[in-house]
């Protein structure tokens, strides 16, 4: 692993070191406080959760409930500071994800859409979208709907649709409402986050399928880590950082008001068919990942 | 208040549909679990489960040696049919590769974008295996994708049999029924549950004592692969057969992503005459008849034409009247398919109004 105490960013986890992770933290430390149980079920709550980047209060609030000490700072981000002295740390993730929000909503009560941040991610982002279930997280709660695709039997005998990818501007979102004014009170609004309606799918021999895996599985890993009460040494600030997609603005945030830091250590698992739907975590890497930040915190 | 939104957002969203008219409550209390029963063609036996499940209690129903499922009710002649489908788009497994994903053949037309990138069901033999579709790595260009494979996240051939995989095997994406605003509900393979509930439900009020004839309620197997399950049912029964009423999807335009050609029959102003489509026409008296007797009864009823073959086409051939019903179905063949629940109750009842008293 070849650990230090630089002031680089370190990302911790991923595939290709599992191995050798897992040989050295289990022959030096059989103590495990945290069940990789646990790892599995934060790991499914985690990414079942939605969290537009700007738009991250609701998870923000389960995360301050489910972790000792944790509040949220004034930029949105959640802290938990663990110990105290020096070095003062930092172990971080980023929990928001692309998304998007209501831009407009047509007198028929459908809802057009804007994304969240403006640039595409992942070519294929918006085609994601076509012919699926979407939440729209509105004031009243979260509300189902769809994305309007074509009927395939109405495309018979007829010249052959666009072939170019589907984008976020031939999106029209059916909640089923027929005029404005059925969407709206259902507390819809221009505004409201939209994402693809979250279905974490475990498959094969621990793996995890779903939106967002790597990061969101790291940060519960990290959550995992802080909930395993490790001994650390000097203080180390915990951050759940928002608004990584808007240039990292969360995780600037959290240097302004936290720091100084003497090293930091970013909470994220590799991931195969990164930025789709199902992106794909190894849940033994994030028990690994766990161990390994728990072992970083303790100094050890 | 923010956190108990969430948490019921978890739950069954059909649960949380509390106020409903009785009628609107018993169509969902059929339909969702047609929905969420998986059965694609030639593989239709959970759905089939389900039907007999949800038959009334006096029901005796039979299955046939191609798998459709009969039930014959009332005597004499001329013999009316219903049909209504079990079986659903999907894949089979065609052939497992070296590093055990899954080469994939489709059964019906469906657009395979919709299926890339997102979860799988492998329906093998030792139960359902999850899995993913596994998303493209180049080609970014275009909407199609290249042809589909599936990952259950073996290695090896040898695992992915290891794990009662095996070619033949049937593949769809998990599911679920999910209640929309109002009366509207929103899954994958509506097309044909609904028939299939629409049928339950007219049995469940049908008045037994006022049948004039026999009457046979047939949910078929493969018709989206031909309608290979109705060919059979139609030769077991010849000339035999009047009228035969296939029930099906009525693709609708009322969408803003479609034409306003033809097949615009909006969302919940109840069943639709099929009268039209690409598999049979509906004599023009059959359909003023039908109108007639839909507004005795106080049914609410739309006359159109879509496109799509109907399993009542195969009986023509025998000299039967193929007045094909429906109801208006957003976005066919998808995961999103969407329909109104009114429309499933208006469908319904035109099938008890035209078994008893036409």
């Amino acid at each position: 692993m070849g650990w230090n105490s630089n002031k680089a960013d370190r990302r911790i986890g991923g595939w290709a070191d599992r191995a050798a992770l897992l040989t050295l933290l289990l022959s030096a430390y059989p103590a495990i406080r945290l069940t990789a149980q646990t790892v599995d079920q934060l790991a499914l709550r985690f990414t079942s959760w939605t969290a537009v980047t700007g738009f991250e209060r609701a998870v923000t609030d389960s995360l301050v409930a489910l972790l000792p000490g944790g509040t949220r700072d004034r930029f949105g981000n959640v802290i938990v500071t663990l110990g105290r002295g020096s070095p003062r740390r930092l172990a971080s993730c980023d929990i928001d994800e692309p998304g998007y929000v209501v831009g407009n909503i047509t007198d028929d009560g459908y809802l057009r859409l804007r994304r969240v941040p403006g640039a595409l991610l992942a070519p294929l982002q918006d085609q994601m979208l076509e012919g699926h279930r979407v939440t729209l997280f509105g004031e009243a709660g979260p509300v189902p709907a769809v994305v309007a695709v074509r009927s395939t039997h109405l495309a018979r005998f007829r010249a052959a649709a666009a072939e170019a990818p589907f984008t976020v501007d031939d999106a029209f979102v059916d909640v089923g409402a027929a005029s404005r004014v059925e969407a709206e009170r259902l507390g819809l609004h221009v505004l409201t986050p939209v994402a693809l309606t979250k279905r974490p799918l475990p498959y094969g021999d621990r793996l995890l399928a779903a939106p967002r895996a790597g990061e969101r599985v790291g940060c519960a890993a990290l959550a995992a880590a802080v909930l395993g009460q490790p001994k650390v040494r000097g203080t180390v600030v915990v951050a759940f950082a928002v608004q990584s997609l808007y240039a990292s603005k969360g995780a600037h945030a959290v240097a302004a008001l936290h720091g100084p830091f003497d090293a930091t250590a970013v909470a994220l698992l590799d991931a195969r068919y990164h930025l789709t739907p199902v992106e794909t975590v190894s849940l033994a890497a994030a028990d690994s990942l766990r161990r390994a930040l728990m072992t970083w915190m303790e100094g050890r | 208040m923010r956190r108990a939104a969430l948490l019921l957002s978890v739950l069954p969203t059909f649960q949380l549909s509390a106020q409903d008219d009785p009628r609107i409550s018993e169509a969902q209390a059929v339909l969702a679990p047609l929905v969420e029963s998986y059965g694609v063609s030639g593989a239709e036996g959970p759905v089939r489960e389900t039907v007999k499940r949800l038959l009334p209690a006096w029901a005796n129903a039979e299955t046939d040696t191609a798998g459709n499922l009969w039930l014959r009710v009332g005597q004499g002649d001329p013999v009316v049919v219903f049909v209504a489908h079990l079986d659903e788009i999907g894949f089979t497994v065609d052939s497992i590769l070296d590093d055990g994903s899954l080469h994939l053949r489709t059964r019906g037309g469906f657009y395979s974008s919709l299926f890339e990138a997102q979860p799988a069901l492998v329906h093998g033999s030792s139960g359902d295996v999850p899995g993913i579709f596994l998303p493209r790595d180049t080609g970014f260009v275009r909407r199609a994708p290249p042809p589909l494979r599936v990952s259950i996240g073996s290695t090896s051939r040898a695992a992915t049999l290891a794990r009662g995989v095996r070619p033949g095997a049937t593949v769809t994406m998990p599911k679920q029924y999910v209640r929309l605003a109002g009366t509207r509900a929103t899954g994958r393979s509506f097309d044909d549950r609904v028939g299939s509930a629409a049928q339950l439900l007219a049995l469940r009020r049908l008045d037994r004592a006022k049948l004039k004839h026999q009457v046979i309620f047939v949910w078929s197997v493969r018709e989206e692969i031909g309608l290979e399950g109705a060919a059979v049912a139609a030769a077991a029964l010849g000339p035999t057969v009047k009228r035969v009423h296939a029930i099906d999807t009525f693709v609708s335009a009322d969408s803003p992503l479609e034409l306003q050609s033809f097949a615009v029959a909006p969302l919940g102003q109840g069943a639709v005459a099929r009268a039209l489509d690409n598999s049979s026409v509906t004599p023009p008296a059959y359909v003023d008849s039908l109108v007639a007797l839909a507004r005795a009864r106080g049914v609410k009823l739309q006359v159109g034409t879509t496109n799509g073959g109907n399993d009542g086409s195969v009986f023509t051939d025998y000299g039967a009247v193929d007045v094909a019903l429906g109801w208006p179905l957003r976005y066919s063949h998808s995961p999103a398919e969407l329909v109104d629940l009114k429309d499933v109750a208006s469908l319904a009842d035109l099938i008890q109004a035209a078994a008893e008293a036409w």
